[in-house]
């Protein structure tokens, strides 16, 4: 009995690995999915009609592949069967319309019983599941890679607030909402919510955030606009517990923001900004100052010169990027096409710092671009890397290798993806 | 183009041909004052004036906690008194609660009947909360917690201004701009030269504002075109109605006077929401409407409409259906007090079935709570409602504007209005 199982179960991993390589090539019926509401609906029709005949029609008011019609068709047909409700022809004198419908929401499959001037409705409902990735290439390579488990579903539907930043910091992935603090951990490789932190303070239209950690991972702040909060970790007691460590208090503060500075950009005084919590957009005053008055930007991060020393890359609000460098700011060309946020990420490939930006092109998607600025010019390093939706944030992850995008999709879920650089 | 953070500042254009205050559903309502909560623009059920609520276990007793430090535009601060005195004015009677009370920072609303769908329904325009006046009177002494706070009107004009410390965010415009009682044919041309911002496009008018290339924004379907019947005097015998219901063409509605915008349904929730809309049959049978009718006399019908414009033609339309059968059928002044039959818009928003229902079946005039949740059980209510033939769905209408290109981030909020609020201006620096 064991070696029968033994053999079933390898011929069912060879189909299983035939049928992977096939889902690569082009996509194929997995009828697999339709067995439970298929039995489902049968079950509802046998008790409705009893054993007997029936014409049985297959109409498909869904977004089911038309091409995998003919095995839900079977599959009904076969629990009809075990019902001993049987599908015969049109002289039949009753009658099963099968309708596979959807809502915005989930998939329906209606049944309508004709008995000769009566008709009986029976309906199930089949969960909705979608997902697609997509990369691009070039002499560099980014890749994506969307971090599961940070989107909140309640009742079924995805809860679509907007994520304004997102670190992973001592084994969580801290998330900030507008109105909360949200800290998942790791469960079997899924990031689950652990404990959330509300915060109840007055909201903004294009709210910002920056998460800053400390090295050892064992602090946080995470400015926000006119608030600050300020997360320690100590280890949770023994045993389970649906702790994460973390304990995080917030209070009213303007004070400024860290501006990111790449690692081999580092000054020996960290560069802070000050942000206008009305405007959502930093005022253009810096601490310490650097001798440049700046126009008011929304993103500002030092980036490593290849004659030595650093400059500042900011995006200032009137669309234009702007280099500060040697007591002078100069525009960028070839950023007409930047969105407001950008990433610096210390890949090791080319001149070895990048610059990630977001752009759409003619697109109804954003993509991303890795670019170099060796002069005043910014020369795209990789070929643009397609995501899901809009960039609403894009910032640099605590290791400065990679970055972090929230991506809004069609369907304005928030997403976060981190966004890594390769050498080709 | 880049996809560049919104800017501060400038002043946002708004036409429209009806009055904005008006209940529940004027464009300035919205913007100047806030529900207990809101529905996001995928009609999701979101925390607004109030921040979380609950109920006990059979949805008899619901209570919601305010927002602290939330102040009305005058600077007065938001209380649970305030809400009650508001919606206490707004809603006197036909209301989905029996009471409502302050208890401390509580808003507690009881009813002898469940109330599940209560924190959606408080997302309704009828249920906006404001401190002071919101009906007639000086549009300026009307004190909301909006994005936007009166600040006078003027030749026409009506003004707001930003709401500074908006617990939501200070709106990107500085101010908004509404020109009331503005034809749509002068609105259009208003865009076309730059005098306005955003303008309102009938459902009828969607394929000529397309063909007149104007940057339309476009709802799902949200209103319901339906006949109401009523079912007394000589309408009291329900074949009469169901002769009615299976004498109106649709398709004629559809095609000519509604320009082919929306969908075609004899059921109350469309087909986006439900998934068995399809179910309820919408052709017309000239023979079943006879011989329902058979020899059945009914008298002289009235039929009236709520609106004018394509709905009086739609109105006109329908009598003439009737009339087809057998039914003797006089037109009554728009906006009649009383008719036969009234073609009616009932609105839905969200994507809450059970409660996009219940605000249907409360437009209409019915008012026990629907607190079923499956798709089978809704079937079961809205075959069991729509089997009495006192309301006959017609169609399902989307809701539309159009922007001017200096209009950047203009989305539609899920009752169909634009969210101007989260709007800005392409050439403010």
């Amino acid at each position: 009995m064991r070696a029968m199982r033994l053999i079933r179960a390898m011929a069912l991993g060879l189909l299983g690995l035939a049928g992977l390589a096939a889902c690569r090539a082009q996509a194929v019926p997995t009828p697999s999915r339709w067995s439970q509401p298929a039995a489902d609906l049968s079950t509802q029709i046998a008790d409705i009609l009893g054993p007997g005949q029936a014409q049985v029609t297959i109409r498909n008011l869904s977004t089911i592949p038309p091409s995998e019609i003919p095995s839900v068709r079977k599959l009904i047909e076969q629990d009809l069967k075990a019902h001993g409700v049987l599908a015969s022809g049109a002289e039949s004198a009753n009658s099963i319309r099968i309708t596979l419908s959807e809502n915005a929401r989930e998939r329906i499959w209606v049944a309508e019983v004709v008995e000769g001037s009566e008709t009986h409705v029976a309906m199930v409902h089949v969960d909705v599941s979608m997902a697609s990735v997509s990369t691009a290439d070039a002499r560099m390579v980014l890749r994506s890679e969307r971090i599961a488990g940070l989107s909140i579903r309640i009742g079924g539907l995805v809860r679509n607030d907007p994520i304004l930043a997102a670190a992973e910091i001592n084994g969580h992935f801290l998330v900030i909402y507008p109105d909360r603090i949200s800290i998942f951990s790791s469960a079997a490789g899924v990031w689950t919510e652990a404990n959330t932190i509300m915060m109840e303070r007055q909201l903004s239209r294009d709210p910002r955030t920056v998460l800053a950690a400390n090295a050892d991972g064992g602090l946080f702040t995470a400015y926000m606009p006119g608030t600050q909060c300020i997360g320690n970790y100590s280890l949770p007691m023994a045993g389970p517990s649906a702790d994460s460590g973390w304990s995080v208090r917030c209070h009213a503060s303007d004070d400024p923001w860290p501006v990111y500075q790449s690692g081999d950009a580092s000054s020996a005084t960290p560069l802070k900004a000050f942000y206008n919590s009305a405007r959502d957009f930093f005022t253009g005053i810096v601490t310490p100052g650097i001798g440049v008055d700046l126009p008011p930007f929304y993103m500002a991060v030092m980036i490593p010169r290849a004659a030595g020393g650093a400059a500042l890359l900011i995006s200032s609000i009137d669309g234009n990027v702007q280099l500060i460098e040697n007591g002078a700011m100069r525009s960028v060309a070839g950023t007409r096409d930047w969105g407001s946020d950008f990433a610096v990420v210390r890949s090791g490939c080319g001149a070895g710092t990048q610059i990630i930006a977001s752009s759409s092109g003619e697109a109804e998607n954003d993509s991303l671009r890795a670019f170099e600025i060796p002069a005043l010019e910014a020369l795209p390093a990789s070929g643009p890397l397609t995501l899901d939706g809009t960039v609403t944030a894009l910032w640099t992850a605590q290791d400065g290798k990679s970055a972090f995008a929230v991506v809004r999709s069609a369907t304005a879920e928030y997403e976060v993806d981190r966004v890594t650089a390769l050498c080709n | 183009m880049a996809r560049t953070r919104p800017h501060y500042g400038g002043t946002l254009r708004v036409e429209t041909a009806g009055d904005p205050w008006q209940h529940p559903d004027g464009i300035a309502r919205r913007l100047v004052y806030d529900g207990l909560t809101q529905l996001d623009s995928d009609g999701a059920l979101r925390p607004a004036l109030a921040l979380t609520w609950e109920s006990d276990g059979n949805n008899h007793r619901w209570q919601f906690r305010l927002r602290s430090g939330v102040h009305f535009h005058d600077g007065s601060p938001l209380t649970s008194a305030v809400v009650v005195a508001s919606l206490t004015t707004s809603c006197s009677s036909e209301c989905p609660w029996t009471a409502v009370k302050a208890v401390g920072p509580l808003v507690v609303f009881t009813s002898d009947s469940p109330m599940p769908n209560l924190p959606a329904l408080l997302a309704g325009n009828a249920f906006l909360i404001g401190s002071g006046p919101m009906g007639d009177g000086n549009p300026t002494t009307r004190q909301g917690t909006g994005p936007f706070q009166v600040t006078g009107f003027n030749n026409g004009v009506l003004t707001l201004a930003a709401n500074e410390n908006c617990w939501q965010g200070r709106p990107f415009v500085d101010a908004v701009e509404i020109r009331v009682h503005r034809p749509v044919r002068e609105q259009w041309l208003d865009l076309g030269v730059g005098r306005a911002d955003v303008v309102e496009v009938p459902a009828e008018q969607l394929r000529q504002a397309q063909q007149q290339r104007l940057s339309v924004l476009t709802s799902p379907p949200l209103v319901l075109v339906a006949l109401q019947v009523a079912d007394s005097g000589t309408l009291a015998n329900v074949k009469l109605r169901e002769a009615i219901a299976a004498a109106v063409d649709r398709s004629a509605l559809y095609n000519v006077i509604f320009q082919k915008q929306g969908e075609i349904t004899a059921s109350l929730l469309p087909q986006r929401l439900t998934g068995y809309s399809f179910l309820f049959p919408a052709g017309r049978d000239m023979n079943k409407a006879q011989e329902l009718r058979g020899g059945l006399t009914s008298g002289p019908l009235t039929l009236a409409t709520e609106s004018d414009g394509a709905m009086q033609l739609a109105a006109q339309r329908i009598a003439l259906n009737l009339r087809e059968v057998g039914f003797n059928v006089q037109m009554a002044p728009a906006g009649a007090n009383y008719a036969d039959l009234i073609l009616r818009k009932l609105q839905f928003t969200g994507i809450d079935r059970a409660a996009s229902l219940e605000q249907v079946m409360r437009s209409a005039g019915e008012s026990g709570p629907v607190t079923e949740a499956t798709p089978m059980a809704l079937f079961k209510v809205e075959q069991m409602y729509l089997g009495e033939k006192k309301l006959i769905p017609l169609l399902d209408l989307p809701l539309a504007c159009a922007r001017g290109s200096r209009v950047r981030d203009l989305h539609l909020r899920a009752d169909g209005t634009p969210d101007l609020a989260d709007a800005s201006l392409e050439d403010v620096r």
